[in-house]
């Protein structure tokens, strides 16, 4: 009985909150080799650009695309700031004036998800939805004003019962404030599902980062796989 | 003989990209990638001859060029390759191919790396990408700052460069510079020795040191991006003249000032780009000197009217002063052009575009440093051209 009520609510809260879910949310995904569990926007954006092929904690990293699709096209505004011909005109600049490298592009998620999973220091994206076997989801978080804040403790967040059972996942972002001593001093909600940022945001109080010289504000995305 | 190897390489190109969409294979556990291009051109003008191409009533499809390149990751942080290019355009080329670049390329960090081999040179906005076709919107490039018959003169150079990206913040943006030395050795199948023919020297060698740099400062404002060159160079040229040995060398320190700016919101795009050219030569074993004084300009506007639908249009403005031509008054056709031009082009694939180009032409600029009005095609010169440029293009 108490199910039947609770589900309306829940479908209109979903409905509510999964507009940015269904307007093209990525994942970025990694070869288990890839030892961070999280990686800034700026270097990412260096990966693949291809200014980098290793990340700050040694890494080996390789970047693979996507070829079209709403994952892509997201991935591309969110990270990169480039068009599509923008970023096909970039790479073939590198490559025909001895400058760099085509990188690795593939036609779909299941493609991308098993390249990752095989290819030391793979980097990719994928739609959030997307079933991620065999492969890391990466954290992404602003470059903070003075430095880096590498995430030393993680707690997962508690999926919902309720919308694991209906499979429904997505993305949430949170602007996150860390002390000079690593605490989680603010957690804001900047989009997604309201009743899973209820769960991210739980979760993400009782993380531990590096220390730093100042309080650092940053981004961060927490994943709901609904295929888990 | 050449020719026809040539064109089996073009209809090759031509046909496979599609299937080959750049090849890799394995060697030593290492990725080579390889990847082509090739672009057929065809010009028809009237007015004067243009680019040492009878163009002029009937029209010439002598405008050819392709390429090949293999290039490898070999660690982290070192990279190595090479591309190998020809070119047929006019009475230049005539298929005789080059090493186009060879780079062994180590990045230490970001902000820092070093090339050394070939290497393209960053001078401006598209000196190092000025003839790879499928880049542009536009078939000819403003000509008056990427002269295509004077390609060999600074798009690339035997040395080394150091380079690197250097990231201010969100708020100030990141800084790309390039500082290069090296010298410039010029084919003799090149516009400035075949323009010395018409004076009975046939060059047998032509360059000298280069040095330079490029900064580059990629702006907060999303799509703004403004930058600086400059180039130096101490040429020495030597050919054979009425069975004469003859001598050409800089007085003093030839010099290339680029600014430039470039600018992409949505579907438009935009560059300005301003360049100048002073050089002061001996010539003719000395007898001669000649200060020459080149400015040029253009205005540039793409927009993209779908996937695969660009159009554009530029303005440029060319000038040159000699003092050897006594060529001082820039507002006499033989001192200047000025070109207004429209394109459209069209991407049938990723691999595949074609594009259709008018050029409006006031001027014909011909003095010691020439700007693709030849005397062996234009016996006597008339003040305007207008020209239609068909061209066709393939990568992989």
């Amino acid at each position: 009985m108490k199910n039947q009520t609770l589900l309306p609510l829940v479908a209109a809260v979903v409905l509510l909150g999964s507009v940015q879910v269904l307007a093209g949310e990525v994942k970025v995904i990694a070869n288990p080799s890839v030892r961070s569990d999280s990686i800034t926007v700026a270097e990412l954006r260096s990966v693949f650009l291809e200014e980098k092929r290793s990340l700050s904690d040694g890494s080996h990293a390789e970047p693979v695309l996507a070829r079209s699709g709403a994952a892509h096209q997201a991935f591309l505004k969110q990270y990169l700031g480039k068009s599509e011909e923008a970023l096909e005109n970039y790479y073939r600049t590198l490559v025909f004036t001895g400058t760099g490298l085509m990188p690795k592009t593939l036609p779909s998620d299941t493609e991308i998800i098993a390249y990752v999973a095989k290819t030391r220091g793979a980097i990719g994206y994928v739609d959030v939805n997307a079933a991620a076997e065999g492969v890391k989801v990466l954290t992404i978080a602003q470059t903070g004003s003075k430095a880096e804040r590498h995430l030393i403790t993680r707690v997962e967040p508690e999926y919902p019962e309720t919308l694991q059972r209906l499979q429904i996942g997505g993305t949430v972002r949170l602007s996150v404030t860390i002390s000079p001593k690593g605490a989680v001093e603010n957690v804001t909600l900047l989009g997604g599902n309201p009743i899973l940022a209820e769960a991210a945001i739980k979760a993400v109080k009782q993380w531990v980062y590096s220390p730093g010289p100042s309080r650092t504000t940053i981004e961060v995305t927490v994943p709901f796989e609904s295929h888990r | 003989m050449r020719q026809r190897i040539a064109t089996m390489a073009l209809i090759w190109f031509c046909a496979v990209p599609a299937v080959l969409q750049g090849q890799e294979l394995k060697l030593f556990d290492r990725t080579v990638q390889f990847h082509g291009f090739a672009s057929q051109g065809f010009v028809h003008t009237d007015g004067n001859n243009w680019l040492t191409m009878n163009t002029n009533n009937v029209g010439s499809g002598e405008f050819t060029d392709f390429g090949l390149n293999a290039s490898a990751q070999v660690t982290d942080k070192f990279r190595m390759g090479a591309q190998v290019y020809d070119r047929n355009l006019g009475q230049l080329g005539q298929y005789h191919p080059s090493l186009d670049w060879a780079v062994l390329d180590y990045r230490f960090t970001t902000w820092f790396g070093m090339r050394a081999g070939r290497v393209k040179t960053k001078l401006g906005l598209f000196t190092d990408t000025q003839d790879l076709d499928f880049l542009h919107t536009f078939a000819l490039m403003p000509q008056g700052v990427y002269p295509l018959d004077l390609r060999d003169s600074n798009i690339a150079h035997y040395g080394g460069d150091i380079y690197g990206t250097i990231n201010l913040g969100q708020k100030r943006g990141s800084f790309s510079y390039t500082g290069y030395a090296g010298f410039r050795d010029d084919s003799i199948y090149s516009g400035y020795e075949y323009f010395l023919q018409t004076v009975h020297n046939h060059t047998k060698h032509y360059g000298g040191l280069q040095y330079g740099g490029d900064l580059r400062w990629n702006t907060p404002v999303k799509g703004l991006t403004v930058g600086a060159s400059r180039l130096e160079e101490d040429l020495k040229g030597f050919g054979i003249r009425l069975g004469i040995p003859v001598h050409e060398w800089s007085i003093t320190p030839d010099f290339t000032n680029q600014f430039y700016g470039e600018y992409t919101r949505g579907r438009w795009h935009f560059d300005v780009e301003a360049k100048r050219y002073y050089r002061h030569h001996y010539v003719r074993n000395g007898a001669f000197d000649d200060h020459l004084n080149v400015h040029a300009w253009y205005v540039a506007g793409c927009f993209r009217v779908m996937k695969r639908l660009e159009v554009g249009s530029y303005y440029s403005r060319y000038t040159m002063t000699s003092t050897f031509f006594k060529l001082f008054d820039t507002s006499l056709p033989s001192a200047h052009d000025y070109d207004k031009v429209v394109s459209a082009r069209v991407d049938f694939n990723r691999y595949w575009n074609v594009k259709v180009e008018g050029h409006f032409m006031d001027g014909y600029a011909y003095g010691p440093y020439p700007n693709g009005f030849y005397p062996q095609q234009n016996p006597t010169y008339k003040p305007n051209t207008n020209a239609l440029v068909l061209k066709t293009g393939v990568n992989f």
